[in-house]
């Protein structure tokens, strides 16, 4: 008898395996997806808001419930609460209430219309990136972009892929008429201007986060058709396929347990690069005026308003860099991932 | 007909159809299959054989009906009637959603143990995948029918847990035959299950279908073009040509007495491991197997028979029974 056999490792273990082992492309991994989960808790880093406020023996939230007016905590200020001179005042008066401010107490939105803020203040220890032309913190609007473009780009890549994947699963799999159908319909709605379509639609509409991942998808599904047709077609004239139903297995099942996990070599490869290009997509649009509306945080719309003040070097210097390497470590992902699922590493036949 | 028959196979013809021109209109028809009789008794097993491009995958696929996905316009003529217990299933007429519930009863190998596995899937998964589909066994008693079908083929039950990558070609052929076995069918259509492997292993495998036949009362449709390990393993011969059944019968009758010039002449090609015997007389057939898009009129042997006359290639000779239970499409050699 044998030893006890090691459990078998799955193609995707060995591959995962491998990836682990391309170091830069590893790293970086760990590192958006750090920064990406914390980006989700952008509200309790960086506000405006105080985290937790003790007034006269009571508890306040701000940062989770929102909006207090000035006159809630006896500061005499139009509108909302501003923290920053409270924690200040109330230091200063060594008063009984206190307050915690998140680490960076800057927000995205507020501009010179909240009593301190300037125009365009050079990167100093309380501005690490200066602020821009109506006297937002630079640093803050990167951070929170950053979570907004990651989301689109993964929400877009995502759904892109569910549709993909169903409409090329399904004519490569049938093929015959339906599979012609789509061809032509693929080849119709490809040939359409879709950077106009978009321009045009967002000028009649006013866009919101939805709605642009809504355009781009009835775009950008097209891509992964042509792939998982391909596949399908390739797969489903092996004998695994017709094994399967040959025993009475179903064509969905067929299609999404037997032919599918075949076929995630493609998707899988392509997810980063499908990123990279959903990222560039939206800072495109924003750039251009047809993205996020205005006071939304969004790299295209910092590079715009950076490249109309040139002279103030840190608002162009800041989105750029972001993009920059944002992008690089998403392509750093691509390139580990292609490697880790090179079909010459793990074939079949090996 | 007897009660012992299981399947009956009438008339059955499959052709694909070739399309061509502005507006892909039909041009002609590949006639794959061409209108062929025979049929299997409960335990028996029937060897095909012919050369490559016969039509003997093509009978195999359609008795199990799995053509249509991949071309999904094929046509298929006849009948393909599967006595199960009491009741005629024609799987020649219903569509793929009926003939499901009988899926359990035909089963397949397959001629690449390479290709036949699915590579994502551990063998615990590739076996017990029919057992989740015509059993209401739990996931214990999966296990456990999958652990004895593997003793039963020859691996061990800690193997299970591997995926197909991990084997060899003969190993991955036992699960093959694991995953037929596994709900007890009726039929196993075998196509060319020993042709991809080595001939050592060749035995071996061939052997172990043997032992298992018996033990699970199952009938073989054992497709192959080794004549030798068709003789070794078949009750009955049948012997293709171009789509045609050229003869069909008795195991032992047709391998050393056969009838059909083309019988004849694929006979004489096997190789004997008998020195004294070099001097046998090896029939050489002239010319190329013609298309199966352009088949000859009549016979469609006629073009490289030895024995043909003009008469050959006025219609299709009939298929008859020369001696008992021995069936030759040939009226000259009668």
């Amino acid at each position: 008898m044998p030893e006890q056999q090691e459990i078998s490792l799955s193609i995707l273990k060995k591959r995962w395996l491998k990836f682990k082992t391309l170091k830069r492309g590893y790293y970086s991994f760990i590192i958006l997806i750090i920064l990406y989960t914390l980006s989700w808790f952008l509200p309790m880093l960086i506000n405006n808001r105080a985290l937790i406020v003790s007034y006269e023996g009571e508890l306040y939230l701000p940062a989770i419930s929102g909006y207090y007016p000035g006159s809630e905590f006896g500061q005499d200020v139009p509108g909302e609460a501003i923290y920053r001179d409270l924690k200040e005042s109330w230091e200063q008066f060594e008063s009984d209430n206190w307050l915690l401010m998140p680490p960076y107490p800057y927000s995205p939105f507020e501009d010179i219309t909240v009593k301190g803020n300037k125009m365009y203040e050079a990167p100093s220890s309380t501005h690490w990136l200066g602020t821009d032309n109506t006297g937002r913190d630079v640093f803050a609007r990167l951070c929170y972009a950053f979570n907004i473009s990651i989301s689109f780009a993964l929400v877009l890549t995502i759904l892109n892929y569910i549709i993909g994947v169903l409409v090329g699963g399904s004519m490569g799999y049938f093929g015959g008429k339906f599979d012609l159908f789509f061809q032509r319909i693929i080849e119709i709605w490809s040939s359409l201007p879709m950077l106009f379509v978009i321009i045009i639609i967002s000028s009649i509409i006013r866009p919101s986060f939805f709605l642009l991942i809504f355009i781009y998808t009835i775009v950008n599904w097209i891509g992964m058709t042509y792939l998982m047709r391909a596949e399908f077609y390739r797969e489903k004239s092996k004998d695994y396929v017709a094994a399967a139903l040959s025993m009475g297995q179903t064509n969905f099942k067929v299609m999404f347990k037997h032919i599918l996990p075949n076929s995630l070599v493609p998707i899988i490869t392509y997810f980063p690069f499908s990123v990279v290009g959903g990222i560039s997509a939206l800072v495109g649009l924003d750039y251009l005026g047809f993205g996020m509306p205005p006071p939304t945080p969004s790299w295209g719309q910092m590079l715009d308003v950076g490249l109309q003040n040139i002279s103030k070097w840190w608002m162009v210097f800041a989105p750029v860099s972001a993009q920059f390497v944002t992008l690089i470590m998403v392509v750093f992902i691509g390139e580990a991932v292609r490697e880790a699922f090179d079909p010459k590493v793990y074939s079949r036949l090996r | 007909m007897s009660n012992k028959t299981l399947v009956d196979v009438k008339n059955l013809s499959v052709y694909f159809p070739v399309h061509g021109g502005v507006f892909s209109k039909r041009i002609a028809s590949v006639k794959a299959v061409d209108g062929i009789s025979f049929s299997i008794d409960r335990k028996q097993i029937v060897g095909m054989v012919g050369e490559s491009g016969c039509g003997k995958t093509t009978v195999g696929r359609a008795m199990i009906n799995i053509l249509r996905h991949v071309a999904p316009d094929v046509e298929i003529g006849g009948s393909i009637e599967y006595h199960f217990d009491d009741k005629v299933v024609d799987f020649a007429a219903l569509t793929s959603s009926q003939i499901r519930k009988y899926r359990s009863r035909v089963q397949m190998i397959f001629q690449d143990p390479y290709a036949s596995l699915n590579p994502r899937m551990t063998v615990a998964q590739i076996i017990s995948e029919p057992l989740q589909l015509h059993t209401n066994m739990n996931n214990k008693e999966q296990a456990e029918r999958v652990a004895w079908l593997l003793d039963k083929v020859g691996l061990q039950p800690e193997q299970a847990r591997r995926y197909p990558h991990e084997f060899s070609g003969g190993q991955r052929q036992r699960v093959g035959i694991a995953r037929a076995l596994a709900t007890n069918p009726d039929l196993i259509i075998c196509d060319e299950p020993v042709s991809a492997l080595d001939v050592s292993i060749q035995a071996q495998v061939i052997n172990l279908m043997m032992d298992l036949q018996e033990e699970f009362d199952v009938s073989y449709l054992f497709i192959a073009h080794d004549l030798s390990v068709v003789e070794h393993i078949s009750d009955k011969i049948a012997v293709m040509y171009l789509g045609d059944m050229a003869e069909y019968g008795n195991a032992h009758e047709v391998y050393h007495h056969p009838r059909h010039p083309y019988s004849k002449a694929l006979l004489s090609a096997v190789p004997l491991p008998d020195p004294s015997r070099k001097n046998r007389k090896r029939i050489v057939l002239k010319g190329d197997v013609p298309t199966p898009l352009n088949k000859p009129s009549g016979c469609a042997f006629r073009t490289r028979c030895p024995v043909a006359e003009p008469s050959c290639a006025e219609e299709k000779p009939v298929f008859e029974e020369h001696a008992s239970d021995h069936f030759v499409a040939c009226p000259i050699v009668k």
